[in-house]
């Protein structure tokens, strides 16, 4: 089903401000879209108020183009994932799937098939017969997606269901759900504030901050061609490199003087406007060439290196303080406390006009 | 205590092990689990005389239970209890009970009151408790405080106005009798203190719960009765039963309010036995009060494990 949200705004009552203002987002049926934002962003708002648990201040929320503002929650043919999952605790971990089933007064036949049916998929028909306090986090994530299973809904809603796992299940669980989308088709809502998460399952990545959708798109969009400042410095890990500057004469000259750069062709064009204008040049860690020699280089004083075997993360600063982080192949010989010379991959290069933040080339 | 004078100064138990090897053995092969420090002398002697005044406090307890108990069964008693007197098993007082007082009659009122107060407050804590959780609406705040300062009016005060309130209620409908009127109060009272219990219960419980609950299909009197009443039932199974008993209690306000021994709860009936002398049969009294205490203590023992194993399975958390 095709969820599309149109201009919505949300004002909690006896709040000043609004907590999300002019929404406006479509969502393609099959589409496993992630809203990624930092806390309080009011991601959660705006999933609660696509599920009909919060109400909708302004806008229209449209299902395959069928108004849904007023409909009650359990008619919008969704299911939703809590954070903390949310299972009954007086219930087994069958009955906890059967029971919005059972509200609908289905046949007991047919409940029971759906539920043997979800158990197969996630792998928990031994636990059946349990409660969900004898059995462990990850086994209770699976049957607070089991319990969305069954009723075949037209839109999974997630908020965060993996933060309360560890590491290594979170990763596991990735991986499954992403299967499970790809088996049931069912287009998905996913909130998490981690981008590695969003990164990894989404086919598109809603960022949000302070209540207004920063950027729409891929995984690939938003980290090659990142909108604007915020968009550019929350995705990725480590974060962008940002350095404040100007443009003098069509290059690129830090606020410091210590970093030029010459902007590519392609690049010129949009930078002509800004001639004499504070300008922000983003470099993703990666993107530096090591051992810079010709064209435009500079000099950095590494503090600190981190060693995660395919590659080698470095801390420096240049020489007026300024700290970079600076990403190598693992099999480059670098050393804390010694001074190295870098290039630029100029064609990696995002500007940033200062004043509004937004991207230039 | 002649040890400590030569110097080096001895925990009781090395001077006890010195004594008797057995002691020492047994003390040195012993591993020490506990996860307290280990007691020093002082803590012992602390220790010692806390046990003392618990068995004292218990005897003081003890001993009148046990004296009721045996006069109760003792057929040499009679009128005025005797301490010390020769035993003989009888059940002559439990006959007496039966046939020459309104003891019956009491049992039959003392349920019907206890249990209609437990209903009655358990069906409007539900409400209350719930409500004052989960819903925001004007006076919340206000009324949890009305409700608070309330409770610190001892519940007698009420009296002349409950003697009104009841002319009134009995002027328009004939049937309401005294005894719903100690319901009334009993359940009155009750309800406003449990709510606040309740209320806390229910905060506990993850609104997340009540939300899935929504999007599976229940109103909001099923997410109540499907939902938060199980979840919570440990609590409520302490709020009916703390209700239930109240009246079993209670002797002021029966003897008070009820005008004949025949409408008499078992407190005030009981009482009728050991104040007036021309109805005085103090064995009989303690017959009666050890047969009133026996389906309540049975009450809790049944339901000791449900209460207890509730509230540690209160919520899941991830
Ligand atoms: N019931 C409410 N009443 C008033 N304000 C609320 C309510 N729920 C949330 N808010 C406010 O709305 C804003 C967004 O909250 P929301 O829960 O949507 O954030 P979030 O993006 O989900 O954050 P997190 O990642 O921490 O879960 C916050 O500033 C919060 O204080
Ligand atoms: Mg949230």
């Amino acid at each position: 089903m095709k969820v599309v949200l149109k201009n919505i705004g949300k004002k909690y009552e006896g709040r000043e401000e609004f907590t999300l203002k002019n929404i406006n987002l479509e969502i393609e049926e099959q589409e496993f879209c992630v809203i990624l934002g930092p806390s309080g962003c009011g991601k959660t708002t705006m999933l609660r108020m696509i599920a009909g648990l919060n109400s909708i201040t302004e806008g229209d929320l449209l299902f395959n183009d069928k108004r849904m503002n007023k409909v009650a929650p359990k008619d919008r043919d969704i299911a939703m994932v809590f954070q903390s999952y949310a299972l009954y605790p007086h219930m087994t971990v069958y009955e906890n799937m059967a029971f919005s089933l059972t509200m609908r007064k289905e046949r007991k036949s047919l409940i029971d098939e759906r539920v043997q049916e979800a158990a197969k998929v996630l792998q928990m028909e031994e636990n059946l017969y349990v409660k969900p306090s004898d059995i462990s986090g990850g086994q209770r994530q699976r049957v607070a997606l089991g319990r969305a299973m069954v009723r075949n809904p037209k839109v999974f809603l997630m908020d965060e269901p993996l933060s309360n796992l560890d590491a290594k299940l979170r990763e596991h669980m990735r991986v499954e759900l992403i299967r499970l989308h790809k088996q049931l088709g069912t287009t998905t809502i996913y909130v998490t504030h981690d981008q590695t998460e969003a990164m990894t399952m989404a086919s598109k990545i809603v960022l949000m901050d302070d209540g207004i959708i920063q950027q729409v798109g891929k995984p690939d969009d938003l980290y090659m061609r990142p909108k604007n400042l915020f968009v550019a410095a929350f995705i990725g890990s480590p974060s962008m490199n940002i350095i404040k500057g100007k443009i003098e004469q069509g290059r690129f000259i830090s606020d410091n003087r210590l970093m030029m750069i010459t902007p590519t062709k392609t690049h010129k064009e949009g930078l002509e406007a800004f001639e004499g204008k504070s300008v922000s040049a983003g470099i993703r860690p990666e993107r530096f060439e090591s051992g810079g020699e010709y064209g435009d280089t500079f000099n950095v004083n590494v503090d600190v290196v981190e060693m995660l075997g395919k590659e080698k993360i470095l801390y420096g600063k240049l020489d007026d303080g300024k700290e970079l982080i600076i990403s190598t192949p693992g099999h480059y010989k670098y050393q804390g406390g010694e001074r190295y010379a870098f290039g630029y991959d100029l064609e990696a290069i995002h500007y940033f006009d200062q004043e509004t933040g937004e991207r230039i080339n | 205590m002649n040890n400590s004078n030569n110097g080096h100064k001895k925990t009781f138990l090395e001077r006890m092990g010195e004594k008797f090897p057995f002691f020492q053995r047994k003390n040195k092969n012993k591993l020490y689990l506990s996860d307290r420090q280990p007691l020093t002398l002082q803590g012992k002697i602390g220790l010692g005389i806390a046990h003392l005044v618990l068995i004292l406090w218990a005897v003081i307890i003890i001993w009148p239970l046990y004296q009721m108990v045996v006069s109760a069964f003792n057929g040499l008693q009679d009128g005025y209890l005797v301490l010390n007197r020769n035993f003989e098993f009888s059940l002559k007082h439990f006959e007496y009970l039966f046939n020459e007082t309104l003891y019956l009659a009491w049992v039959r009122n003392t349920l019907f009151i206890s249990i209609s107060t437990a209903l009655l407050t358990l069906l409007f804590v539900s409400f209350t408790g719930y409500a004052y959780s989960r819903y925001r609406f004007k006076g919340r705040k206000s009324s949890l405080m009305a409700i608070l300062l309330i409770q610190t009016i001892p519940v007698f005060a009420g009296i002349t106005a409950f003697f009104t309130m009841h002319s009134i209620l009995s002027s328009i409908f004939p049937y309401f009798s005294r005894q719903m009127m100690l319901i009334l109060i009993y359940s009155g009272g009750a309800i406003a203190a449990n709510t606040f219990i309740l209320k806390g219960y229910i905060d506990s419980i993850s609104t997340e719960l009540d939300d899935a609950a929504k999007i599976d299909g229940c109103s909001n009197m099923q997410i109540y009765r499907l939902i938060i009443m199980p979840v919570a039932k440990p609590m409520l199974m302490i709020i009916g039963l703390w209700s239930f008993i109240g009246p079993f209690m209670d002797f002021l306000m029966p003897r008070v309010l009820l005008t004949s021994p025949r409408s008499y709860t078992l407190a005030a009936g009981l009482f009728t036995l050991v104040n007036d002398f021309r109805t005085m049969n103090q064995p009989a009294f303690a017959a009666g009060g050890l047969l009133t205490a026996i389906p309540i203590v049975l009450l809790f023992v049944s339901l000791q494990g449900q209460l207890v194993s509730g509230l540690s399975k209160g919520s899941v958390k991830g």
